[in-house]
């Protein structure tokens, strides 16, 4: 079942052209830095831009908080919006069921599969971005990159906390997809389902600006997003990547319980 | 399984999910039973116990400040994320946090270090005895530490215990003895071990809210290692010195004026030997400042566009909380800055004793 879906995803011309469109963004970053080479003011703009002009190995990371508070969320809602709600729009929901397949296994695919989408994507993000960052930006000695707090990481400890990042990113993703997951089983259209989950983005983005809503914010799907950062700080900050990561856990188990109490239940009829 | 049986698992797990926050804070906060005294004696003594942590500071006070005060206006009117490493007095690190970087004080016995990671530059100057606040200041030690120096046993009483940082930390409420002073009360709760102030919490006159606080939500009491203190230049980085660390700093060296030795029946601290004078102590301290017209004039133009500001006979008066502000003259003037935890009476009085009181060094 699953590597039905991945199957799918893989072969489908609307994934590579997502992934090319939310790459498009970077690198147009990437080329605009190099050929102007004036950065956004210090302490303004997504973390790590002001630094790629002397250091192009930290783009990637400037990518990623490039692409992470938009362009990824809106892509995985998408796409985790139609997985159900798709095949029930298209009418091969009910054909797809007749087959013995159970309807948790297919929830399961279809998270894997999204989540395999969301893991290609910030892989292309990353190497395009190593590869414009290097090129076009700044050429700091690669033997030592400069940590937020002033201490040297040689090349090997860069890409650990690199993969670090992706990773964390990655699971960032996972509130969302299953929070999209969990509309499209109880939408036929997809769209719905990708408006539903932006609507909680939206809100939950908001929220967060507001005062009176501390209370609530470390319970806010977006709160620990960009806490990437602090995996470039000496020593690891790992006080709001734990949370960030936790925080997503809870999100995935609640919203995949609603999607499988619904799903597992629900009377297919298209 | 039936429809009832899978959703009544999936609202239990929710509900479970969602009350275990709630249930971890419900849980009962002991407290040691140590009297107000004895507590005010251990935070007193613990003013150099070493620590570490992480920090988040909130003030509320939208300061109408301009360009050349740095960052005052962030510290007291935002949140401000912290980590420190606390060895004493001479050897310290603190870290302020930002989503796009670092911004870091070392401190030695040479002075203090500043990294910038966005500006990718380090700055060395050496330490004043008069300066605008920096993040250091707003840690709960430091804020507890500047507070309570003229505080006794009379002034405290103890306040329920609270959980911070993980520690069942008792609690102290300071309440200023003096009239003049625009805070109502300040609520700090320590370390039962080693004393060390974990939060504090400024209250102004009449306000139902605090106006600042200072919170440990990470602790440890050890002693942080000697590598965790230490700060070499990275390569690349851009590395100046500089002898003059701010404005108040400038006026205090450069300015050819002697403030008079008490403002508004505040004497002058000692630490004020130049243009600038700190007078008062504790909950009720002031400042003044000289000014440059060219310094004095935007500021003005700032404090005019500030709700609540009042026109008087010396100058222009606002109450930010339990912070007062005053800038004496008029348009096309210097002035003398006056802002501190004192009332707008005292900081009138103080405007008309400077005015009159200030004489010219030669």
């Amino acid at each position: 079942m699953i590597a039905v879906e991945l199957h799918q995803l893989l072969r489908s011309r609307r994934t590579w052209v997502t992934i090319l469109m939310i790459d498009s963004l970077p690198t147009l970053v990437a080329v605009l830095l190099g050929v102007t080479e004036v950065g956004p003011r210090p302490g303004t703009g997504p973390a790590f831009l002001s630094a790629v002009l002397t250091d192009g190995t930290l783009f990637p990371l400037a990518a990623i908080a490039i692409v992470l508070p938009l362009f990824m969320p809106i892509a995985v809602s998408i796409v985790a919006g139609e997985s159900i709600a798709g095949e029930a729009q298209q009418g091969t929901l009910r054909y797809l069921l007749v087959r013995p397949v159970a309807r948790t296994r297919l929830l399961v695919a279809k998270l894997v599969s999204v989540m395999v989408f969301v893991l290609l994507t910030l892989a292309v993000v990353a190497a395009t971005a190593y590869v414009t960052g290097t090129l076009l930006l700044g050429d700091a000695p690669v033997a030592a990159t400069t940590t937020v707090s002033g201490t040297t990481l040689t090349q090997q400890e860069l890409i650990l906390r690199t993969l670090l990042a992706l990773a964390y990113a990655m699971l960032s993703m996972f509130g969302v997809a299953s929070i999209a997951l969990c509309l499209s089983t109880f939408v036929d259209a997809p769209l719905g389902a990708a408006l539903g989950t932006l609507a909680v983005l939206v809100a939950s983005t908001l929220l967060l600006t507001l005062d009176a809503a501390d209370s609530i914010a470390p319970y806010l799907l977006t709160r620990y997003w960009l806490a990437f950062v602090d995996l470039f700080r000496d020593p690891i900050l790992w006080r709001d990547v734990v949370r960030g990561a936790l925080l997503q856990v809870v999100y995935v188990a609640v919203f995949l319980g609603i999607a499988w109490a619904n799903f597992a239940t629900k009377d297919v009829k298209d | 399984m039936t429809p009832m049986g899978r959703w009544s698992i999936v609202v239990a797990g929710i509900a479970a999910l969602l009350a275990a926050p709630f249930a971890l804070r419900a849980l009962p906060v002991d407290d040691a039973g140590t009297d107000a005294a004895a507590l005010l004696t251990q935070v007193q003594e613990a003013e150099d116990h070493p620590y570490s942590g992480y920090v988040e500071s909130q003030g509320t006070l939208q300061l109408p400040v301009t360009d050349g005060f740095t960052d005052v206006g962030a510290l007291l009117g935002e949140e401000t994320r912290m980590r420190v490493w606390w060895r004493g007095e001479d050897r310290w690190r603190v870290d302020k946090l930002l989503t796009t970087g670092e911004v870091d004080l070392v401190h030695d016995d040479r002075g203090t270090t500043r990294w910038r990671y966005a500006q990718d530059d380090v700055q060395r100057s050496p330490d004043p005895d008069i300066r605008l606040p920096r993040t250091a200041d707003l840690l709960p030690p430091s804020v507890a530490r500047m507070l309570l120096d003229d505080v006794d046993a009379e002034d405290v009483e103890r306040i329920e215990a609270r959980r911070v940082a993980g520690i069942d930390a008792p609690g102290l409420r300071l309440s200023p003895a003096s009239e003049q002073s625009s805070i109502e009360h300040v609520d700090l709760w320590a370390d039962p071990d080693s004393g060390v102030p974990l939060r504090v919490a400024v209250v102004g006159k009449g306000a139902r809210t605090v106006a600042f606080t200072s919170e440990f939500r990470e602790f440890s009491a050890a002693t942080p290692s000697a590598g965790s203190v230490a700060f070499r230049a990275p390569p690349g980085a851009e590395v100046s010195f500089d002898d003059v660390l701010d404005i108040a700093d400038a006026a205090n060296q450069y300015a050819p004026l002697v403030p008079p030795a008490s403002l508004a029946g505040l004497a002058k601290g000692p630490q004020a030997d130049g243009a600038v004078g700190v007078y008062g102590a504790g909950m009720t301290r002031l400042l003044a400042v000289p000014l440059r017209d060219q310094d004095a004039g935007p500021l003005r133009e700032q404090l005019a566009r500030t709700p609540g500001v009042r026109e008087v006979r010396r100058g222009t008066v606002v109450a930010l909380g339990p912070l007062g502000v005053m800038l004496t003259g008029g348009e096309g003037d210097g002035g003398w800055l006056l802002a501190g935890t004192v009332t707008g009476d005292t900081l009138v009085t103080a405007a008309r004793d400077v005015t009159t009181g200030t004489l010219v060094r030669r």
